[in-house]
């Protein structure tokens, strides 16, 4: 790959202090000079690296998604995600994948696929470039119990196939399920700890025996892997604190006690609200049928209140929020995501500043690389976006495809900035 | 996907159109999908407002069609090998395969079976609706077999479908049976393996392995639903079994005698040959590095083969029989995208001339694609599936296999391959 010099350009670094102008170096895989220049300065030239003059266009590094569904189709329900046939779903995949990187995503972090392999395999087949698309962590299918969130058979279709999520009973079916997953190369577990209202079973609700989440907990860290939950529900967060579960997904019920002990564990746990899924349920689902008397009725109004006010609360507390969680439904379809962020803004009260550095600077541990990810400095990795305009004044820009210019991951453009062509097209003698 | 390129204009090209004339200097006008003009010089056609691609006296050329595709084959050594590949692998692989096979210059690929049952068609199904890029697809079913046969990997003690490579069947109602399931998946062709195959033990190439009966319920069913047979025939008696049961497309046809060839001339205008030559050149002269050095290769029965099967194509060519290049790429000695190898094996030992060579991976590949009116030439309303070469394929086949020397690829107007232009040299975003 060759090396890259960026030239008056504005970087915003992932570290929190307002952007500055600049010039930023690219070798290999890593970034490898930062420096602050003034307005129109420019320094010589570093030979043999191609020279990218930014007029100006915003820095800012790779955005890391905390709750990707690459194999959620973009359809209204879970049944018609399962019915797609293997063949067509891992093509549908590579596509959303790439779709991601489109669109600034330089890491996502699989928070549940919906048939065994289909992370793990994209996983595999981005590291060894036989697709495009972000550096990935690959979930595990939805681990369930029988009549919970992710059990999609009916009672005349038993058969595992029809199901969503890996039913389990029992905590030797979890052992079993879990083994079966780490098999597999999954990077984390995905365990239903809680309902989810459109399903039938109220977010409030919770489901699985404290000794069938101990041995999913157990299990995955004899493995070295990490656990995620879908915790809706007030008992199920405090579950996830109790037993070690690193990524608490939604936390929309979290009462004082939760939040103390969220607080107490701040760095232990990251939350992803995946705030999109309630908003637009609530409010934009009409075309589906969720009409909004329909959704208030399944109590997601009164989530997304409890859930806004949660997550304000672990704002102050200074409780790790992520951006992410749920695009891939019809009404928040993949790409979409950036909107994560503007709801951060608009809802609970984050900065656009905060609003960046959750989708930046938390994303380094959140994809378990550190500070090696998420920054604009010496020495991390190159994963870096050109943005036309200031996501700092206009965090909507962000959702804009032809808004962001450029995406460089790994070293590499997957999206070159535009450049001016000339007119006539001559092929090279 | 690229965008559509709505109008190209390609200025100062040697136009190779296909149809076995010399070529001859002039401007070929895309415009959406279609070839619209063909002009003699370079004036002859306006540029108007198409991108101009000045070629500088490069070939302009029909894109190849590969008459015997198995996008699925994993470049393994074996067909254990391939068959082990996990399904969701299996899908990626044959995705990345097809987009090479375009950018290779293949614009048109015939299935000739796919590894595990719905492959070739999701693929097929994928570049049609533009979700992947890969070349124009006709999708085939599983190589259907008998226990025993080619394609039938089941071990003795692992008696289960999901280890075979085959589909194996027994009997013509069983036959009918998985005929009609993979017409029900969308295949465009069922394939049937009539004959065995020196790289199995046991069935090798000289073998017959099916009944009249059996063959006669497939082509029945595949002919009520329009459908396409296509057959592995090395055998003599399979050749004239497949020609029997009207089927008009024949993969290697290595063994043949008077009769067999006097039922293919008598049926010329309607059959097609595939031998898949490079797979049996591999095989007796390159395969060491696999386990197969030339004495294992004699033992297997690839000498007595070569020899058949140069003598078969070469009096099946003499008799006007329409014989294709392609075929069985995609083991690891006989590796995807040294496809167009064929057409150098074509005129060293077949006897064809460089021309009947790119003739018969042109407008025979417009035929076997079942599009003869608008597929395999350069000429005005035929699809805009097109080559651009640096230099003279005629002078030398071998730059077709030469990525470097394709410097452009087009299928349906839009360039799967972009010809390569003088860059300007400084960088700057568009304000």
């Amino acid at each position: 790959m060759a090396d890259v010099h960026f030239t008056n350009v504005r970087i915003f670094d992932g570290g929190g202090e307002t952007p500055f102008q600049g010039e930023v170096l690219v070798q290999g895989n890593r970034i490898t000079r930062v420096v602050k220049t003034g307005y129109g300065v420019r320094s010589a030239p570093v030979a043999g690296a191609q020279v990218i003059d930014g007029a100006g266009a915003f820095m800012m590094p790779g955005m890391v998604e905390a709750h990707t569904h690459f194999s959620w189709n973009d359809q209204p329900s879970l049944e018609s995600i399962q019915r797609m046939p293997p063949e067509e779903h891992i093509l549908w995949c590579a596509e959303v994948a790439k779709r991601y990187l489109d669109m600034g995503w330089t890491s996502c972090v699989g928070a549940a696929t919906a048939k065994p392999r289909l992370d793990v395999v994209i996983r595999n087949a981005i590291n060894d470039g036989t697709i495009v698309g972000p550096r990935y962590l690959a979930a595990s299918q939805e681990i369930t119990v029988p009549g919970g969130l992710g059990d999609t058979t009916a009672p005349h279709l038993p058969q595992p196939e029809f199901a969503f999520g890996a039913v389990v009973s029992g905590a030797e079916e979890m052992r079993r399920c879990v083994r079966m997953f780490c098999k597999y190369g999954v990077d984390s577990l995905k365990i239903n700890l809680s309902g989810e209202s459109i399903t039938g079973m109220p977010s409030e609700m919770s489901q699985f025996t404290e000794e069938e989440i101990r041995v999913c907990v157990e299990e995955a860290k004899a493995w070295g892997k990490r656990v995620a939950a879908h915790a809706r529900s007030t008992w199920s967060i405090k579950q996830c604190v109790k037993l070690g579960i690193e990524v608490i997904y939604h936390a929309s019920f979290a009462d004082e006690e939760a939040l103390d002990l969220l607080e107490a564990n701040k760095f232990h746990h990251f939350v992803a609200p995946g705030l999109a899924w309630l908003i637009n349920t609530s409010h934009h689902a009409s075309a589906w049928g969720l009409t909004p008397e329909v959704t208030r009725k399944m109590g997601y109004h009164r989530e997304l209140e409890a859930a806004i006010e949660s997550m304000k609360a672990m704002r102050r507390r200074g409780i790790r929020i992520l951006p992410g969680g749920d695009y891939g439904f019809a009404w928040t379809p993949h790409g979409t995501n950036a909107k994560d962020l503007e709801y951060f803004v608009k809802f609970i009260g984050m900065s656009p500043m905060e609003a960046l550095l959750s989708a930046t600077a938390w994303g380094g541990p959140m994809m378990k690389m550190g500070k090696q990810l998420g920054y604009i400095r010496e020495g991390c990795l190159a994963d870096i976006l050109l943005i036309d305009g200031d996501p700092l004044a206009d965090i909507t820009v962000l959702q804009d495809k032809a808004r962001i210019l450029a995406v460089m991951k790994d070293g590499e453009f997957h999206r070159a900035p535009p450049v001016r062509q000339t007119r006539t097209t001559r092929w090279a003698a | 996907m690229a965008a559509p390129d709505t109008e190209t204009l390609f200025t100062n090209v040697r136009i190779l159109d296909g149809t076995g004339q010399m070529p001859y200097a002039g401007s070929v006008r895309v415009r959406g999908k279609r070839i619209v003009a063909v002009g003699r010089s370079a004036g002859g056609v306006s540029a108007g407002d198409a991108r101009v691609v000045d070629a500088a006296g490069a070939t302009l050329m029909p894109g190849m069609t590969e008459a015997h595709t198995h996008f699925s084959w994993n470049d393994a050594a074996s067909l254990a090998g391939i068959q082990t590949m996990p399904l969701e692998e299996h899908v990626l692989w044959s995705a990345q395969v097809a987009r090479r096979y375009l950018e290779a210059g293949f614009t048109s690929c015939l299935g000739a079976a796919c590894a595990k049952p719905r492959l070739d068609v999701v693929i097929r199904n994928a570049i049609e609706s533009g979700q992947i890029p890969g070349p124009r697809y006709l999708a085939a079913s599983q190589e259907i077999t008998v226990p025993g046969g080619l394609g039938d990997e089941m071990l003795p003690h692992l008696p289960f479908p999901e280890f075979s490579f085959g589909v194996v069947v027994n009997g013509a109602e069983d036959l009918r049976k998985v005929t009609r399931m993979f017409l029900k998946y969308g295949c465009d062709s069922i394939k049937l393996n009539l004959s065995g195959d020196n790289f199995v033990p046991g069935a090798d190439a000289k073998t017959t392995w099916m009944t009249d009966a059996e063959v006669a319920a497939c082509a029945e069913e595949v002919r009520m639903r329009g459908k396409r047979i296509i057959v592995h025939a090395r055998s003599c008696a399979s050749v004239k079994q497949a020609l029997r049961h009207g089927i008009r497309l024949i993969y290697h046809a290595s063994f043949t005698d008077t009769e067999a060839l006097d039922m293919l001339e008598a049926a010329r205008d309607e059959v097609f040959v595939a031998p898949g030559i490079g797979i049996l050149y591999a095989l007796l002269n390159e395969a060491e590095p696999w386990g197969v050095d030339r004495a294992k290769a004699v033992a297997m029965g690839y000498e007595e083969e070569w020899a058949a099967a140069c003598e078969s194509l070469k009096a099946m060519h003499r008799r006007g029989v329409r014989v294709l290049p392609g075929g069985d790429y995609g083991f690891a000695f006989n590796p995807h995208l040294q496809n167009a190898r064929d057409l150098e094996l074509f005129v060293k030992y077949l006897g064809f001339t460089p021309m009947e060579a790119i003739r018969a991976c042109t407008l025979y590949g417009g035929q076997v694609m079942m599009r003869p009116h608008e597929l395999g030439l350069v000429k005005e309303g035929y699809l805009a599936d097109l080559l651009l070469l640096d230099g003279d394929p005629l002078a030398n086949l071998s730059i077709l296999r030469e990525p470097k020397r394709i410097l452009a690829v087009m299928k349906d107007g839009v360039f799967a391959k972009r010809p390569p232009v003088a860059q300007a040299r400084t960088w700057e975003r568009a304000a």
